[in-house]
């Protein structure tokens, strides 16, 4: 075994490791603005909009993301910018537009969840519907959510190694040019599937102990959504 | 306004056709696969012995938290290096299946958590074995429940098959790339991918509808 390779190349990995990080904390931004609107649209009872909300959630959803990452950094930044994409910026693009619509799914189910005697109060209290959303749905949802938004969040990160494809020097693709250097797949591979490792599962323990906080839930429910 | 040409998709159907078969040859097996592997490490994770579980649990949570496609260069890369020669394609399948298997290990989970306790513990007091109770008590409420999420999960592996393109299988990905590129036409080819994708998925979905209509149990309804 060569473990050496590991420390000698150590700050190169970490450098992609801080690659990998800024790219999903950018499109996990980007992803959860852009999928609130699309979640709202969805819950909205104008007709077009919550057909446009439908007919983008769903048609992104049945298409592999590698599909857009390519598509994105090849076909139509180039095209509309008329020159070459950055990697960064194409990855960024493909990974909003992909989780974007898993989020508004998320945000539905979540707006969906809120029982219909917490809409009836407020009705009664002469709420209107914008009212009614801000203090008494969103608040009890963004809480139901939260589980179902940190697990597509840990796939975010893991589905940032397929940014390593069309060349962004991210932790997956700065591990392949050590190994094509070295030739030692094996202990390169381990290590990045390890560091990976320690983040999703760290997450995804995090949020573990979010969920069994009683935090405004006045009865123990399933998480709404699921993971990839 | 881009020169959308429909003659280069024309030209290369019964290229990507090739590739559509050998993404549903992947997909499909690997579905099943992923299906008697969540079968068997659910089965250990809920009945089985403390070392079983913990390797069953080890399993689901490493395959979990790391991205498929280090799992499938790993698979790709270092299997021969312990002597383990297959081709690209049986990697592509072993990775998937061992992908997928740990997603619908855990959507049975969730399945056979949604049964009411007492129900094992009535069928312990009947004296059947734990075996028994999970084939015949646990499991054939628990497949009403789960039907919809395993269906995503058959749905994602057909996604997911797309990356095996990366370990050099000719799948439809491939193909939609190289016929982009070959012909610099990225607009068309990407859209038809795309088209062709959807309605691969979009019939998974609907046959989970179908089963799930097929295997409601009058005047009941399933849990949430």
């Amino acid at each position: 075994m060569h473990w050496t390779d590991i420390a000698e190349n150590y700050d190169f990995l970490m450098k992609g490791l801080f690659i990998t990080l800024k790219l999903a904390m950018v499109s996990v931004s980007g992803s959860l603005i852009i999928g609130i609107i699309l979640g709202v649209l969805r819950y909205s009872k104008l007709f077009l909009l919550s057909w446009f909300a439908v007919a983008y959630i769903e048609s992104v959803r049945s298409i592999p993301l590698i599909l857009f990452i390519v598509f994105i950094h090849f076909g139509a930044l180039p095209y509309l910018t008329g020159e070459p994409s950055s990697f960064f910026v194409s990855a960024c693009v493909a990974f909003i537009i992909f989780t974007s619509a898993y989020i508004a799914e998320i945000i539905r189910s979540g707006l969906n969840s809120v029982e219909k005697g917490h809409i009836d109060a407020a009705k009664s209290l002469g709420l209107n519907r914008m009212q009614r959303l801000t203090y008494i749905i969103l608040p009890l949802a963004v809480s139901r959510m939260t589980p179902a938004l940190v697990s597509q969040f840990i796939s975010l990160i893991k589905d940032t190694s397929l940014a390593s494809t069309i060349g962004l020097i991210e932790l997956t693709r700065s591990g392949e040019i050590i190994y094509e250097r070295t030739y030692h797949e094996t202990e390169i591979l381990i290590f990045i599937a390890f560091v990976y490792f320690v983040i999703c599962f760290g997450l995804s323990k995090l949020s573990a102990l979010w969920e069994t906080k009683p935090y405004m839930c006045t009865e123990h429910r399933e998480p709404v959504g699921a993971n990839q | 306004m881009y020169n959308f040409d429909t003659s280069v998709i024309l030209e290369s159907i019964p290229f990507l056709i090739e590739g559509i078969k050998i993404t549903l040859f992947i997909s499909v097996i690997s579905s099943i696969c992923a299906f008697l592997i969540g079968l068997i490490t659910v089965f250990f994770r809920t009945m089985g012995s403390k070392p079983l579980k913990f390797i069953a649990v080890s399993y689901v949570e490493i395959i979990r938290n790391t991205p498929l496609l280090i799992q499938l260069y790993f698979i790709y890369k270092s299997l021969p290096a312990i002597g383990l020669m297959l081709p690209p394609i049986g990697c592509g399948i072993l990775a998937l299946s061992l992908y997928t298997g740990a997603f619908i290990s855990e959507v049975l989970r969730a399945g056979i958590n949604s049964v009411a306790s007492e129900q094992y513990q009535a069928s312990i007091s009947l004296g059947l074995s734990k075996f028994q109770t999970f084939r015949l008590v646990i499991f054939p409420q628990a497949i009403r429940i789960i039907i919809p999420p395993l269906g995503s999960q058959f749905i994602n592996a057909i996604k997911n098959s797309s990356l095996v393109s990366f370990i050099s299988v000719t799948d439809l990905f491939y193909r939609v790339y190289k016929g982009a590129v070959d012909d610099f036409r990225f607009f068309e080819f990407f859209i038809t991918g795309a088209l062709i994708y959807m309605v691969l998925t979009g019939t998974v979905a609907l046959l989970t509808n179908i089963f799930e209509n097929q295997f409601k149990i009058q005047g009941r309804t399933a849990k949430a």
